[in-house]
């Protein structure tokens, strides 16, 4: 029998089985609002990782016991397809399920700001579709987006991301193939970055306090880079930014208030480096000479 | 200048006096929604782009009778909990399944909503926007209304919860119009554009 060959999970390169380099996640695309009968909807991509997370709420709570006068309840529901995993998965929550949605609800519930809708139930159901590894944490990054979607007060955005350990190296956002080294650690970890308040933090495996303390340093990063794709999905929905509006419109302000100082020095300077600027500056001035004359 | 912020973004790191929807964090001011910030104004808010209604008090409102009690109605306004009317001193013959525009008499700190004065719509139709872009849909002291009801020649209610009546006139054109100031809300220049659509749609 042959000896199965040992796998290199980070190369001499410093480069991964699928290509990344040690800090780098897989590709994310999120976009938000895709659901129409749903307050506020979410779908991501992360890896081959595919998640819908729709929101409801505030509304009534039902059953009417669960209600708290003091602020709103977050009820969510991680459920797996059927179709998500290799091998059929059976349609019933199970353990996984329930614990997933127990932990993704709490991580949400410091970042929303229940005291302001007493009496209210806040329900946020996410399905998996196809999952690779860091299915919980792109449930709750998906989850952070459509709450955000649906309007409803959030102190930040929760961002997650896994870090974990994959033959003695450390290595971000674990594909499966990762998470199944015979040494692996994996970490998922979800905070509010401005206040770096962690909300979430599970540990499957043992990290020493060095790996820990680089791990939680790698995870920093990536949280920021996820951060980033989450705000351009909330934004993407709305057309033409009111910021490129404005700068385009002082742009042109002061192309015409250069025109009427007659090319001051340092003008002149700024002109060499937009010349599509100045051909607008030069047929103005003719046609104030051409006025003049 | 204007820009859109998200949840957690920074809205200032200026100190300036807080307005709706913000909230501070170490000497920053932070955004708690989605929506727009004005950089140049002395207050530091956000007029959210995404939200649901909240009843105040005055506010007129249009609702479905969904229920009739012993003592009142119960309405749907689109708050969160259905909202009490009681039947005293009402002469409108109300029931099930009735449209009425109302006015919230009073919200307890649970955000349940008492309403009176309640007006009964007969035929019509009923149109929902986000609650958030009702103030939009209304105008600088009613323009956009006003540009509104010359270009469709409409009777038309606009309610806080972002639910709009129309009666007569060309009910069709004015939903393509709420669907434009729906979709720009947040850009400038949004009466003139209505205006321009309107004038040459009814060419």
């Amino acid at each position: 029998m042959k000896k199965e060959e040992k796998k290199e999970y980070v190369n001499k390169k410093g480069l991964r089985l699928d290509g990344r380099k040690v800090d780098e996640t897989r590709p994310i695309k999120i976009t938000a609002g895709v659901l129409k009968n749903a307050k506020g909807s979410c779908y991501l991509e992360w890896g081959i990782n595919k998640v819908l997370v729709s929101v409801q709420g505030p509304r009534e709570v039902l059953p009417k016991h669960m209600a708290n006068p003091l602020k709103a309840i977050v009820k969510f529901t991680y459920r797996m397809a059927a179709f998500s995993v290799p091998d059929r998965k059976n349609p019933r929550p199970g353990r996984r399920d329930i614990e997933i949605s127990k932990v993704c609800g709490e991580a949400l519930e410091k970042a929303i700001l229940l005291e302001k809708y007493p009496n209210t139930q806040i329900e946020v159901w996410a399905q998996v579709l196809d999952s690779n590894a860091g299915s919980r944490v792109a449930v709750l990054t998906a989850a952070s987006v459509a709450l955000a979607d649906a309007g409803i007060p959030m102190k930040d955005l929760v961002t997650a991301v896994a870090v974990g350990r994959a033959d003695g190296k450390i290595i971000v956002d674990l594909n499966k193939e990762e998470e199944d080294a015979p040494d692996a650690v994996d970490m998922p970890i979800a905070m509010m970055t401005n206040s770096q308040e962690i909300v979430l933090l599970q540990m499957d495996g043992l990290f020493s306090k060095k790996e820990w303390e680089e791990a939680y340093e790698m995870s920093l990063k990536a949280l920021e880079d996820v951060k980033k794709h989450q705000i351009n999905a909330l934004k993407q929905q709305f057309k033409e930014p009111i910021e490129t509006k404005t700068t385009e419109k002082k742009e042109d302000n002061q192309v015409f208030s250069k025109s009427l100082s007659k090319n001051s020095p340092s003008d002149e300077t700024k002109k060499e480096k937009h010349s599509s600027e100045k051909k607008v500056v030069k047929t103005e001035e003719k046609e104030i000479k051409s006025e003049v004359q | 200048m204007k820009k859109i912020v998200a949840p957690g973004e920074v809205v200032t790191e200026q100190r300036k006096k807080m307005g709706d929807n913000v909230y501070s964090l170490n000497g920053k001011i932070y955004s708690e929604v989605i929506g727009i910030t004005d950089n140049e104004s002395t207050m530091a808010s956000v007029v959210a782009l995404k939200g649901f209604y909240m009843p105040k008090q005055n506010d007129i409102v249009i609702g479905l009778v969904v229920s009739e009690l012993f003592s009142g109605f119960l309405v749907d306004i689109g708050a969160f909990h259905w909202s009490f009317m009681s039947k005293e001193g009402i002469r409108e013959p109300l029931k099930r399944g009735s449209v009425v525009s109302v006015k919230v008499l009073r919200v307890n700190e649970l955000n349940e909503a008492d309403l009176a004065e309640p007006r009964v719509f007969y035929g019509g139709e009923i149109e929902k926007i986000s609650p958030v872009k009702v103030p939009r849909m209304i105008g600088k002291n009613g323009s956009m209304l006003e540009v509104l009801r010359r270009g469709t020649n409409c009777n038309l209610i606009i309610g806080r919860n972002g639910r709009i009546w129309a009666k007569g006139g060309n009910t069709e054109l004015l939903f393509k119009a709420i669907k434009i100031i729906e979709e720009e809300a947040h850009l400038p220049n949004l009466t003139n554009k209505v205006t321009e659509f309107l004038s040459k749609q009814k060419r």
